[in-house]
């Protein structure tokens, strides 16, 4: 054999070497490159328990909440047929503009108020081809207190009102841990002396744990700045554990915490109940969504 | 003697790579709805890859892609059904012979052997990919809960819609 020869044969062989790779590579030419997914179900709802979660109904969606707080263990439970006979309840419609704003209004027994609130999805968790690690939601509730004062002083409008905002960071560990950490702030334009602040700063943390694809754990605590108030007012702070079960298009949310106000400020700011005292509620929240818009 | 064999050598590797056909965007497409629920989604970046050769047909789909009309739906598909996060992608891999795709069919990390009627026409040097099949959705370890049993088909009916480019 020359060397032109078996130079051909080489190369001959080479080539059909490599067709034949090719060949079995076909199927590696059908892989389709990573792309940037947004995470989602980082919650099952637009709330944890109490708290915001960073969630908000799709585009075109409307929501409906109803959420009830029984009354607590200490207080005459049976006698209150386990705490249905002083049931608090709030109502809750709101609507997604589009995928990541919120609007919507609610009304809650718990000293009759009303509120309006605005929620956005500023930034989302991203996996993929490019990674980003949390998502941020701003959250922000106007309340107005529809009971009427007991102090004998003719009230303005503005003294029934007070505010809610919160940045909502939340990040989805895996398919079956999400926490959030919620920096917020609680403002009262009407407090009960001219030394207690009208603004309390509160830290929100919160998260839940799936058990099953439909089924899981939920959680929350929120801090705040200052529970004592010149008037002699002690507040505690709120927690929460629950139950998310969801079903199509519902999410029941079974819960028991320490507090039995729903709306932000009451009961972030001003929750009189002391788990050690076994105030203790049951409570539920029930949303269920209509597609408006397709 | 050498030069053809040479001229030879480059036809058969030219042959053997122009072959090969492929696209990234084809159109996948599944209905698994019932008269209580319209449940219908589609992908229109699947992959689908064909040699002429060798009749080896290979189909790709990256779950997170299927378009919903409701986020919400997509979301609960992703999450509850398919379990994006954990099998990201469902494919066919396998021959074309006689009107036929036989191959394996991976979805939800479930492998299944099939063969369902398919078709590919040449068109202008690209080639038209066809095929319309059922595939049963529990036989592929997705769980449908009974209290949305009847909203959702059993079978999925899937269609595959693609236009096969030469590689150059």
């Amino acid at each position: 054999m020359t060397f032109k020869q078996s130079f051909f044969l080489g190369a001959f062989a080479l080539l059909t070497l490599n067709a034949a790779g090719q060949e079995d590579d076909l199927f590696a030419l059908m892989d389709i490159p990573e792309t940037t997914e947004f995470t989602y179900a980082t919650f099952k709802g637009t709330r944890v328990i109490n708290a915001q979660s960073n969630e908000t109904p799709g585009e075109g969606v409307l929501q409906y909440v109803i959420s009830h707080r029984f009354g607590s263990f200490s207080n005459d439970y049976l006698y209150n047929f386990f705490g249905l006979d002083n049931a608090q309840i709030r109502m809750q419609l709101d609507y997604g503009i589009t995928d990541r704003l919120n609007v919507g209004v609610g009304r809650s027994s718990f000293n009759k108020v009303a509120d309006a609130f605005i929620k956005y999805r500023l930034l989302r968790q991203t996996t993929g081809a490019k990674d980003f690690p949390f998502g941020l939601t701003l959250y922000s509730s106007t309340n107005y207190r529809g009971a009427r004062y007991t102090d004998g002083i003719d009230h303005f409008i503005s003294d029934r009102l007070s505010f809610h905002h919160q940045a909502i960071f939340a990040r989805k560990f895996d398919e079956s841990l999400s926490l959030i950490v919620a920096p917020s702030i609680v403002h009262w334009n009407l407090v009960p002396g001219p030394n207690d602040p009208n603004s309390t700063f509160h830290l929100q943390l919160g998260g839940r744990y799936k058990l099953t694809n439909r089924l899981a754990l939920t959680g929350e605590y929120n801090y705040g700045s200052n529970y004592e108030y010149s008037d002699g007012q002690r507040f505690y702070a709120p927690f929460a554990i629950g139950v998310d079960l969801e079903t199509g298009g519902h999410v029941f949310q079974f819960h028991i915490s320490n507090t039995n106000a729903m709306s932000d400020p009451l009961w972030m700011a001003t929750n009189p109940y002391n788990p050690l005292d076994g105030s203790l509620f049951l409570g539920f929240n029930i949303s269920r969504v209509f597609t408006i818009q397709d | 003697m050498k030069k053809l064999f040479t001229v030879a050598l480059i036809a058969l590797t030219t042959t053997a790579f122009s072959q090969q056909y492929l696209t990234r965007e084809a159109t996948l497409s599944f209905d698994a709805g019932s008269p209580l629920e319209d449940i219908y989604a589609v992908s229109e970046s699947a992959s689908a890859v064909y040699d002429a050769a060798t009749g080896k047909l290979g189909v790709q789909v990256l779950m997170t892609s299927f378009q919903f009309k409701r986020a919400l739906m997509q979301e609960h598909f992703n999450e509850n059904y398919a379990e994006s996060e954990k099998f990201p992608k469902a494919q066919f891999t396998g021959v074309f012979k006689g009107g036929e795709a036989i191959g394996q069919l991976t979805i939800h990390g479930e492998t299944k052997d099939i063969a369902v009627p398919c078709e590919i026409l040449e068109a202008d040097g690209t080639l038209l990919l066809n095929a319309e099949f059922p595939v049963d959705i529990e036989s592929f370890g997705i769980a449908i809960p009974g209290a949305v049993a009847d909203k959702i088909a059993k079978e999925a009916k899937v269609q595959v819609k693609a236009t096969l480019k030469k590689r150059a």
